[in-house]
């Protein structure tokens, strides 16, 4: 099809495994300088710290972290999330740098032909059209929801994110709050992402991830899930909620988790404590389903996790 | 120069950073097997390994694969077949065969990883299922894909011996199998299609000068007389040039200017009282058709073609007595109003054609379900003599009704190529594929159904509006006149056109909806008369064929053991529903039997799209003569021979067994009076030794009519509809060259689900198919059709549905990310029970089988989460945001 109107990305676009450029590049969306990332030590794999808190290079493949052994021993989450990304062929190449700063899903904006502020045009055709697997926050002028499972599950780790210019970055202080609808991420114009910091585990902590979709596999998350916490004497002690799917960033879920904090890890007080879980959403005409599933999806892995 | 090695041998790079693996795979080193299909990552078809790990070619640079050691499908069987190879021959793993050398790569690796650890052990279905999550098969090959799997895993196809079902198997899994897609002559062109940007607009101005001043580039206008574009994605021109990328600039340079007009999209909008109308009076024969014949003649206002409503019966009674039921509040009156989406073929190998001319002669390669008709076709509209073109088509890669007719990417190629001097080939990338190459229009059905006091089918009245885009010929009401006879129906059908691309048949036109709507409501007036749903069916429905059907169905241990109505997170239902088909076939269709140097060769101008058509062609034959079907050639896919069937209607079997029969009978004989030595005494190959030392001879036999002894109860179901249905079949003989003939080919199934309540997921435990299409000539393909029937119906049922953009009518869903088919971890259990009865009339005993077992799937799964939750499911696809919705709309109430 004819890519006449595109409005096609001119800029140089770093390239790690390509899994999501080469797309881009096949449809005519992205058509400016590709500039290769090659693996250093630095870059790839992963290396543990005295205190158990581990490094991850940004060119490590999803694969490479779904089948490590120590990881999953302290970062279950990580784990999970990186098993229940895309397929096992994309998880063999694809990177977790790559995963972070990967571009939109977005029907729209993946149309060449069409216009959206991802692309330098003045509005969300998505808000105005069919938002069907769209944002349930509405909190930006884009309503896609951010695509990045890795960036849902690091956030619940409080993992931090160092580039080539700078250190010690959140997931927001990456991703942004998702009132920037023209971006995907915050980085500047030839910033590299170059390793992710996971903290040391806490003691005891239990984690689990989760997806909702309508097939088994291989499916964008209508919703998903991390959550991790510690419990000890039959109750919540500390407790990280992560979501996406929902917004056009990663979301922690504070007040569902601070309302399980201290109370008895039940299935009673997670049912109760879920219903939080959507304060604060702001769903589109045609996202309000998604309220649901997140209600029960936080059940679930809770639940799990409780068990 | 950087360099890779590929199976085995080392090969250079390009330096072009966009260059990807496939493209050194396919076009630099011409190892076909690999397939593009999606393009993103999503579908496995061009899965390679490199360094032993499966990965996605058709996204890797070219450049990562650098250093490394790349193995294809070609390298996999290059020693001597893989046990995964010799497993998916055995177990028929496979149809069409374009997603196979994908599973065969990853199978392979997942294999030879589980041999390496786990030894012999036999892997569960989830274990499989996770493991080849990254493939997708539209065909439904999966239940096949298991147990080869499992088996090669076990080790049990580890020795030498092969053998396959499928007379093809080999070349399909070892990816020698050659589709229009790898056709790739000396000098061949790449053509691209300019589409339409605007939904509806009449062209100004196409300047295609600034494309053909480029270099070797070759430009053609394909805009009608009226310039009038009707939906997105229309073509206007089209070009060629020696690669992608120079057509690509070649589009880009088309001066292009459109006079915008009012456009309308889809069934609601297109409805309205003064939307603007899409084909005026004089352009009304550019609609596109989307049923498998011509259609009759109907009321056509604005948007809205109909009501065709030729099979009502008594339509006014029908009407009063539901007015009267409704007045009188009646609880037996079922009335509810049903919505079906848009399906898309999503046929793996897109709509492709290769043309060649050599002086005046046009070879075609097409991927086309109908090689004969379309040879026919392209000699009309060129006014060139039939014997100056032929159509190849050695493999198709699906089609599913989407590929019978003369499509943009024929007409393109052929164009061009004349214009060119050069072949051309136009193959439609995955967006293409997915938005302008037809669909099953989605429907809104209304429907009232009332049973009598005495417990008798009284009334049913349906009525039928199908979003048909730029086409019209939908029938979707109609076909609930053929099934439940009642006093009276009352059954309208309307065509809602709008500026969308236009529908096309699909498996089964309108068949899937009707039975979505009307099986539902059956089941509800089984729930409120209190009588179980299939002994009211069998009440209701006389037909003997489908009478058997229900007294196996009712056998079942899993319906005889249902539970009542559960409550928790997951909850359990069982649900049934019936369908059918019309049996039909192709007058005139011959089929040359003959003995060629020693060998039988079976020759006939028809097609296998996947559905077996070469296999029941060897195993008829073969089994006449007591041989091996590997002992019959089979020559098809090429219209210089004797006129085949299309493959649509389901026809293809009952039209070339009763010729292959008739000629298999005269040349034996023939054989016999010319053997100068008899076969000896108490051989136990007689014909093997007859065969091989007959001289050359040739039988050519035609199509018959069929026999008159029919089985009590078995008539055409046109005749039983009186006057308006000998008509119909007189019209689909006439003019579509398609004759109904007697029995209907019927299919009951039993599906149980598993709703989760919290996360709106439904699961597919398993499914009980019984199917009703006469004796099985090739038994483990038929099985593979009926699974794959089955696996379609349940993408129907819960994922599949087009989405747009609801003013511009772009298709959102044009990639296989968003257009979501069914894989292989989605796939139950599937129990197939052939009732072999009910033919006896038909020479050989067989009918179609595609069709009928994929119409009741999607209505057995909505019936079994209504007894699973307690909640009616009235619209399709049944995905999460609509299960979720009616559990919070019934506790809301």
């Amino acid at each position: 099809m004819s890519a006449a109107t595109a409005p096609a990305m001119t800029a140089p676009e770093f390239r790690a495994a390509g899994t999501d450029l080469s797309e881009r590049r096949r449809s005519g969306l992205s058509c400016g300088e590709v500039i290769d990332l090659t693996a250093s030590p630095e870059t790839i794999g992963v290396a543990w710290n005295a205190d158990g808190s581990a490094r991850v290079g940004a060119l490590t493949a999803i694969a490479a972290i779904a089948s490590d052994a120590r990881l999953a021993q302290a970062y279950p989450g990580i784990t999970a999330a990186a098993l229940g990304l895309a397929t096992p062929q994309i998880r063999h190449m694809a990177t977790l740098g790559g995963n972070l700063a990967q571009r939109s899903r977005c029907w729209y904006y993946r149309n060449p032909q069409i216009a959206c502020l991802k692309k330098g045009g003045a509005d969300c055709p998505a808000r105005s059209g069919n938002h069907l697997y769209h944002v349930a926050f509405d909190l930006g002028p884009c309503v896609a929801p951010h695509p990045s499972t890795m960036a849902m599950a690091l956030m619940a780790y409080g993992a931090k994110v160092t580039t080539d210019r700078r250190s010690g970055l959140s997931i927001t202080d990456l991703l942004g709050d998702g009132s920037n609808g023209a971006a995907d991420n915050l980085l500047a114009p030839g910033e590299r992402i170059e390793q992710i910091e996971l903290p040391a585990p806490l003691a005891g902590e239990c984690a689990h991830y989760k997806r909702a979709i309508s097939r088994s596999y291989a499916e964008w998350p209508l919703v998903e899930v991390c959550a991790r916490a510690v419990i000890s004497g039959g109750t919540f002690r500390e407790v990280h909620i992560a979501v996406g799917g929902i917004a056009p960033v990663p979301l922690q879920l504070t007040a569902c988790a601070t309302a399980l904090e201290g109370k008895p890890a039940t299935a009673a007080t997670i049912a109760q404590a879920a219903e939080l879980a959507t304060s604060g959403a702001k769903p589109l005409p045609m996202t309000g389903y998604k309220l649901e599933l997140l209600t029960g999806l936080v059940r679930d892995v809770m639940e799990r996790i409780a068990t | 120069m950087t360099t890779t090695t590929v199976n085995g041998r080392v090969e250079s790079l390009p330096d072009d950073p966009d260059a990807l693996l496939i493209d050194i795979v396919r076009d630099q080193l011409k190892l076909t097997g690999t397939k593009l299909v999606c393009g993103a990552g999503v579908c496995g078809a061009c899965t390679v390994l490199v360094d032993g790990a499966p990965v996605a070619s058709c996204l890797m640079p070219a450049q990562a694969a650098a250093g490394k050691s790349v193995t294809t499908v070609e390298g996999i069987g290059a020693a001597g077949l893989h046990p995964v190879q010799k497993a998916f021959m055995a177990h028929d793993a496979l149809q069409c065969g374009f997603c196979t050398p994908g599973f065969i790569v990853e199978a392979t690796a997942f294999c030879d990883q589980w041999r390496a650890t786990r030894g012999t052990a036999v892997p569960s279905r989830e274990e499989i299922g996770a493991a080849l999550s990254g493939h997708l098969c539209r065909c439904g090959a999966y239940d096949g894909i298991f147990r080869a799997v499992a088996d090669a895993c076990a080790g049990r196809f580890d020795g030498d011996h092969v053998a396959a079902p499928r007379i093809e198997a080999r070349d399909k899994v070892t990816g020698a199998a050659k589709y229009t897609v790898d056709i790739n002559h000396d000098g061949q062109l790449e053509g691209l299609i300019l589409r339409s940007r605007e939904a509806h607009a009449r062209i100004a101005a196409l300047d295609l000068a600034p494309a053909r001043a480029l270099a070797g580039v070759t430009a053609v206008s394909l805009l009608g007389d009226d310039k009038v574009v009707r939906y997105v994605g229309e073509p206007i021109a089209a070009v060629a040039a020696k690669d992608r990328k120079t057509a690509l600039a070649a589009l880009a340079a088309i001066k292009l200017t459109y006079d915008k007009l009012p456009a309308v999209v889809g069934l609601d909008a297109g409805r309205k009282d003064g939307a603007p109308v899409v084909f005026d009076k004089a352009s009304r024969k550019r609609a596109g058709n989307v049923s498998e014949a011509a259609g009759g003649p109907a009321p056509w206002k604005q948007n809205i073609r109909g009501p065709t409503a030729v099979f009502s019966t008594r339509a006014k009674k029908a009407r009063s007595w539901v007015d009267e039921a409704r007045q009188a509040n009646n609880k037996l009156l079922v009335e509810a109003t049903f919505r079906t989406a848009t399906q898309q073929h999503v046929c793996l190998e897109p709509h492709a054609a290769v043309a060649r001319f050599d002086g005046d002669r046009l070879t075609l390669h097409a991927s086309t379900q109908q090689v004969f008709h379309l040879k026919e076709q392209i000699a009309k509209r060129y006014k060139l003599d039939h014997d100056k073109v032929r159509v190849i088509a050695d493999h198709v890669g699906g089609g599913f009704g989407s590929k019978a007719s003369l499509g943009t990417e024929t007409i393109a190629a052929i164009e061009l190529a004349r214009e060119a001097k050069a072949p051309v080939r136009v193959a439609y990338d995955r967006q293409e594929e997915l938005s302008v190459a037809g669909y099953r229009p989605a429907a809104e059905l209304k429907v009232a159904l009332l049973p009598s006091d005495q417990g008798g089918l009284k009334a049913l009245s349906v009525t039928a509006h199908a979003d048909t885009g730029a086409a019209t010929n939908s029938t979707i009401a109609g076909l609930a006149r053929l099934i439940y006879p009642a006093e009276a129906k009352d059954l309208s059908d309307f065509d809602v056109i709008s500026n969308l691309p236009p529908g096309a048949a699909f498996r089964g036109p309108g068949g899937p909806p009707m039975a979505f709507a009307v099986e539902q409501s059956i089941d509800e007036a089984a729930q409120r008369l209190k009588v179980d749903p299939i002994a009211l069916r069998k009440r209701w429905d006389p037909d003997p064929n489908r009478q058997r059907l229900y007294d196996w169905a009712s056998g079942l241990d899993i319906w005889r053991n249902r539970k009542p109505a559960q409550t928790g997170r997951y909850r359990r239902g069982i649900g049934v529903a019936t369908g059918y088909w019309l049996y039909l076939w192709q007058p005139n269709v011959k089929v040359e039997v003959a003995v060629k140097a020693g060998r039988i060769v079976a020759s006939t101008a028809t097609q296998d799209i996947g559905t077996g058509t070469r296999s029941v062609l060897a195993d008829t034959i073969a089994r006449e003569f007591d041989l091996e079907p590997s002992d019959i050639d089979v020559r098809i896919g090429d219209s210089s021979l004797p006129e085949g069937p299309g493959s649509g209607g389901s026809r293809v079997t009952a039209s070339v067994m009763p010729p292959t029969l008739q000629a298999v009978r005269k040349l034996k004989a023939q054989i016999l009076e010319q053997a100068t030595r008899k076969p000896a005494p108490g051989s136990n190959a007689p014909w093997r030794e007859l065969i091989a030392r007959s001289p050359d001879i040739a039988v050519v036999e035609t199509r018959g009519e069929d026999g008159k002894n029919t089985a009590p109860g078995i008539r055409s179901p046109l005749r039983e509809v009186g006057l308006m249905g000998m008509v119909f079949g007189w019209m689909m003989r006439r003019f579509s060259n398609i004759a109904v003939g007697a029995g209907v080919p019927s299919s009951v199934q039993v599906i149980e689900v598993e709703v989760d309540t919290w996360l709106g997921h439904v699961r597919v435990l398993n499914v009980h198919t019984g199917i009703a299409v006469g004796k099985i000539a090739s038994p483990a393909l038929a099985r593979s059709q009926a699974c794959g029937a089955v696996i379609q119906g349940l993408g129907y049922a819960l994922y599949e549905a087009r989405e747009l953009d609801p003013k511009t009518g772009d298709v959102l869903t044009a990639g296989m990310e968003d257009y979501r088919i069914p894989g292989i971890a989605d796939t139950p259990e599937i129990d197939v029970h052939f009732d072999e009865a009910g033919f006896d009339h038909v020479l050989g005993n067989s009918v179609g089988i595609g069709e009928a077992s994929t119409v009741p799937t999607s209505a057995a799964v909505a019936n079994a989460i209504h007894d699973a939750i307690g909640v009616r499911l009235t619209e399709i696809p049944i995905r999460p945001d609509r299960i979720v919705a009616a559990l919070k709309g019934r506790t809301a109430a």
